[in-house]
């Protein structure tokens, strides 16, 4: 990363973060280099116990992937360096890794002038890029991501009707996933390791693909329900953001499925119950009304803290007895975000 | 050393391996499948664009189901094929496959009202989902298919060498895992090959990182026949760049939903293949493309690597973009949309040829104990119907043999032999000062496309055998081999990749040599006449004492029949 200051006006040559900011388009991004430039790159080298960069510089080749870059360096440079691909055409969903902290297919992207490479997170590292699939696959296993009718059927094609069909196109969306686990690797709640049993964005996905399929039975839609954990989605967005398929996975898998699992099992979403409730009821939200709802009498086990709280005013008596605001704003309000959903 | 023992093993995690795993746990034999990537997740199997309707289904008639046999033996094959087993595969596709897959909760694309797409061209087609992605979804159900039956995986493990009893007969292989660096002894009363056709052989190939002739090389040192090798096919419409996408195609096949497909042009953006127009009936125009873009070459308008162009300009964006993934390319390259055109090249892709399967009904090959499935076989180009029918009779074979075959322990020297092989490699890797296995793949692979590529002749076919002499005798002992702990030790294992490389290549151009004709996709310069008096045969290569034998077996023509002697191939229409 070259910068030089020529008189006034600072111009700056070379590549810096900002013009990528201003051009953030792919075209622009491949025009950042032209062939016989060096893209620089820092690869992760090691296990989940220890690691180390190692910097290479790589010749830029027209339309040159990430994939490229590591092939060139184990064929002249690192013999060792181990990463994962099959296909090179993002189908068989491998070759996620991270390209400067975020989650790529390293055959799908562009390379850029400066990269640094990194295993995903949320999964044990075997070595260098390569992490081990297990805890993700054998998650994804124990929901049994099959579909499993309630009888069978005798023709083919099976027959399905218009209201199986407007069902279906959510399942036929997240059927685009890839398992790349891009998303797993970028979700922020997984990232709490075992604060949280939340399932993750790709178990999900893989779920939704039978749960949401008017093909399978209610009894075995509602066994894989019973097995998810969804009401720890933050929805933050980010397992979108780095989806190569992209899937809408906060607004056509995961609300969906929370919306499936409220209705079978309701004391799993007690919370988000508890939250609407209280806000219909009240025009707002009332922490406290909702800590109490949702943990119960158990959220008062904790002297120490209550009392803290009272103190920082997280919890205030007169707004929990008092505090009621223009409810039928708040109903409107809820009401209409359903019906669009 | 991990020493395991089943009924039967699978190598293979295919079309064809993961469909004879599921039929084998059906009847209760205890099988494992290894695969040398993710069951499902690699091999050709999941390229599969569409699924090619067979028979009267959805809307196909009596004429069109005739159009698919003899698209299977004459587009699809060139005659070179056992037409009785074409048509008995013809109906199981028709009466089983989709019914099976649509059981195992396959999902084909449906309209709003639920009826199946297909493409409205004379011979119909219908995607798993999406249109370009089937077999992902095809393949991805079979794997969770395998994790609903409880069968035996072991994945990301490299099979090195089957293993004989001292009868002769196969027993087992030893394999090693590539994640873990593991070693396994593993042994069964029979092994089934289902390794694919689509090797990475070519500067330019459609196969996935792990199919280097793996398979073809295991069943050669075996004892197995092998017939076709020459029999090469080859895609015309995977993009020029970037290098790793050479399965990206702008494919002029019918698109699902819409009438039209996508156009072929020069630089000059002149048509010189259209689909629609130029070959109606034939659902994979894989020959006649490659046939005009010949002749496009030969007059210097265009190279095989690229210089030509393939694109939806014809047709309006929403029909590329409702059923179809082909758009993908294009927007990650930052273009506007498939309208555009993009520059193409050829890329190897299946290869028709394979071992000789000596009963077709069976999928036994001469070899007791070995059976092949799917697209290693020689029996018939790939495709992924083809490859599950394999898949299918392979279990019913093995499960009637059963009783009849071997069942005592493989011969210790034919464990030790691939264990000195593997100590050999690595204390190689310390004395050695050449270059890594995978800049020599690189060098064979170039000399592969420049001397054994889509045009072949005499001249160029002993240039290569010079070349495969010299690496053999040259590159390959004084090979650096990485050592390490065995972990990921993805270059360790493609020494031993490089080896059955180098020996399938020589395999496949010393069958170049034997076949003096031109046929479908192999082009001799030399022989440019499709010759059916001589050639409408196997050519089939034995080991021998000396070195190697060729056989020529003609096939039958009991439905289907060319209809002429000989003919200058450019101007036979498949």
């Amino acid at each position: 990363m070259v910068a030089t200051v020529q008189g006034e006006g600072a111009v700056v040559h070379g590549f810096q973060l900002n013009d990528l900011q201003r051009k953030d388009s792919l075209a622009d991004r491949n025009a950042l280099l032209r062939p016989g430039d060096l893209v620089h790159v820092r690869v992760y080298r090691g296990d989940s116990h220890s690691s180390t960069y190692t910097e290479y510089d790589v010749p830029y080749a027209p339309r040159m992937r990430v994939l490229e870059v590591l092939q060139y360096i184990s064929s002249h440079q690192e013999p060792n360096l181990a990463y994962r691909w099959i296909c090179g055409s993002k189908m068989c969903g491998t070759c996620g890794i991270r390209m400067n902290g975020r989650e790529v297919l390293a055959c799908w992207e562009a390379v850029l002038p400066s990269m640094t490479l990194e295993p995903l997170r949320n999964l044990p590292v075997i070595r260098d890029l390569v992490v081990d699939r297990d805890p993700y696959e054998d998650r994804v296993a124990s929901y049994e991501p099959w579909v499993e009718r309630a009888k069978p059927y005798a023709d083919f094609p099976e027959h399905l009707d218009s209201a199986q069909m407007a069902r279906m196109s959510l399942a036929s969306e997240a059927l685009t996933c890839i398992s790349c686990m891009a998303c797993f690797s970028a979700c922020p709640v997984i990232g709490l390791g075992d604060l949280t049993k939340f399932s993750g964005p790709a178990p999900l996905v893989q779920a939704a693909q039978t749960v949401l399929d008017p093909r399978t039975s209610d009894q075995k839609r509602d066994r894989t329900l019973g097995k998810l954990e969804v009401f720890s989605c933050v929805s933050c967005y980010k397992c979108e953001e780095v989806c190569p398929a992209h899937i809408r996975i906060v607004s056509h898998v995961i609300e969906p499925l929370k919306r499936l699992v409220a209705e079978k099992y309701p004391r799993r979403a007690r919370h988000s119950l508890s939250f609407e409730r209280i806000v219909r009821r009240r025009g707002w939200i009332n922490p406290s009304e909702l800590v109490l709802r949702t943990r119960g009498f158990r959220a008062l086990s904790n002297p120490g803290r209550v009392l803290r709280l009272i103190a920082h005013h997280k919890i205030s008596l007169r707004k929990l007895l008092f505090g009621w605001w223009s409810r039928n704003a708040a109903c409107r309000l809820i009401d209409l975000g359903r019906n669009k959903l | 050393m991990v020493e395991l023992r089943y009924d039967v093993i699978v190598v293979g995690g295919g079309a064809a391996g993961c469909l004879a795993a599921l039929r084998f746990t059906e009847k209760r034999l205890r099988v494992l499948l290894v695969s040398k990537s993710l069951a499902g997740k690699g091999g050709a199997s999941i390229f599969a664009g569409n699924l090619v309707l067979s028979g009267r289904m959805l809307g196909n008639t009596a004429e069109q189901a005739h159009s698919t046999a003899e698209f299977l033996v004459k587009y699809h094959n060139q005659y070179l094929i056992d037409q009785r087993w074409a048509e008995r595969c013809g109906r199981w596709v028709e009466s089983n496959y989709y019914a099976e897959l649509e059981r195992a909760g396959l999902y084909l694309r449906r309209d709003r009202n639920g009826s199946v797409v297909t493409s409205p061209g004379p011979i119909r087609s219908v995607a798993a989902n999406v249109q370009g992605n089937s077999g992902v979804n095809l393949m991805d159900v079979r794997r969770k298919q395998l994790i609903r039956a409880g069968v035996a995986r072991l994945e990301e493990v490299m099979v090195i060498d089957l293993l004989k009893r001292r009868d002769g007969s196969v027993g087992g292989v030893y394999a090693v895992s590539i994640l873990s660096g593991e070693r396994y002894v593993l042994q069964a009363r029979a092994v089934v090959l289902a390794t694919g056709y689509s090797d990475r052989l070519h500067r330019r190939s459609t196969g996935t990182r792990e199919m280097t002739c793996d398979g073809l090389v295991m069943a050669w040192r075996a004892g197995a026949a092998l017939q076709n090798l020459e029999m090469q096919w080859w895609h015309t419409n995977d993009l020029a760049t970037p290098a790793v996408w050479q399965r990206v195609q702008i494919y002029p096949n019918p698109i699902l939903g819409a009438p039209g497909s996508a156009r072929m042009v020069t630089a000059a953006h002149e048509d010189f293949f259209d689909q629609q127009r130029d070959d109606p009936m034939a659902f994979g125009p894989y020959c006649l493309q490659l046939k005009a873009l010949h002749k496009l070459v030969k007059k210097g308008a265009a190279r095989y690597d690229g210089g030509y162009f393939s694109g939806f300009d014809n047709m309006p964006v929403s029909d590329v973009e409702t059923y179809t993934a082909y758009a993908k390319a294009y927007h990650q390259l930052g273009m506007p949309g498939p309208h555009a055109l993009l520059e193409c090249g050829v890329t190897a892709h299946y290869r028709q040829g394979g071992v000789v399967v000596t009963d077709l009904t069976r999928m036994r090959t001469d070899v007791p104990g070995l059976y092949v499935a799917g697209g290693l076989g020689g029996h018939s180009n790939g495709l992924i119907a083809l490859a599950s029918f394999d898949g299918f009779n392979v279990a019913d074979g093995v499960a009637d043999d059963f009783d009849r075959l071997g069942s005592g322990d493989v011969d210790p020297a034919s464990t030790r032999a691939v264990e000195m092989r593997l100590r050999d490699l690595a204390s190689s890797g310390r004395r050695a000062t050449g270059q890594y296995p995978s800049q020599i793949k690189k060098d064979l692979q170039a000399a592969m496309w420049d001397h054994c590529g889509v045009e072949k002749n005499e001249r160029g076919l002993q240039t290569m055998l010079a070349i495969l002499d010299d690496l053999a005798t040259n590159a390959l002992p004084n090979m650096r081999v990485p050592g390490g702990d065995g972990k990921c030790a993805y270059e360790f294992l493609g020494a031993i990749e490089l080896d059955n490389m180098v020996e399938a290549a020589r395999l496949i151009v010393l069958s170049s040599l034997q076949r003096q004709e031109s046929r479908g996709p192999f082009f001799r310069d030399d022989y440019p006449y499709t010759d059916n008096v001589k050639w409408l045969a196997a050519n089939i290569i034995r080991r021998t004492s000396a070195g190697v034998s060729f056989e020529r077996r003609p096939y039958k023509c009991e439905r289907f029949s060319p209809g002429f002697e000989r003919k200058l191939n450019s101007e036979v229409p498949w």
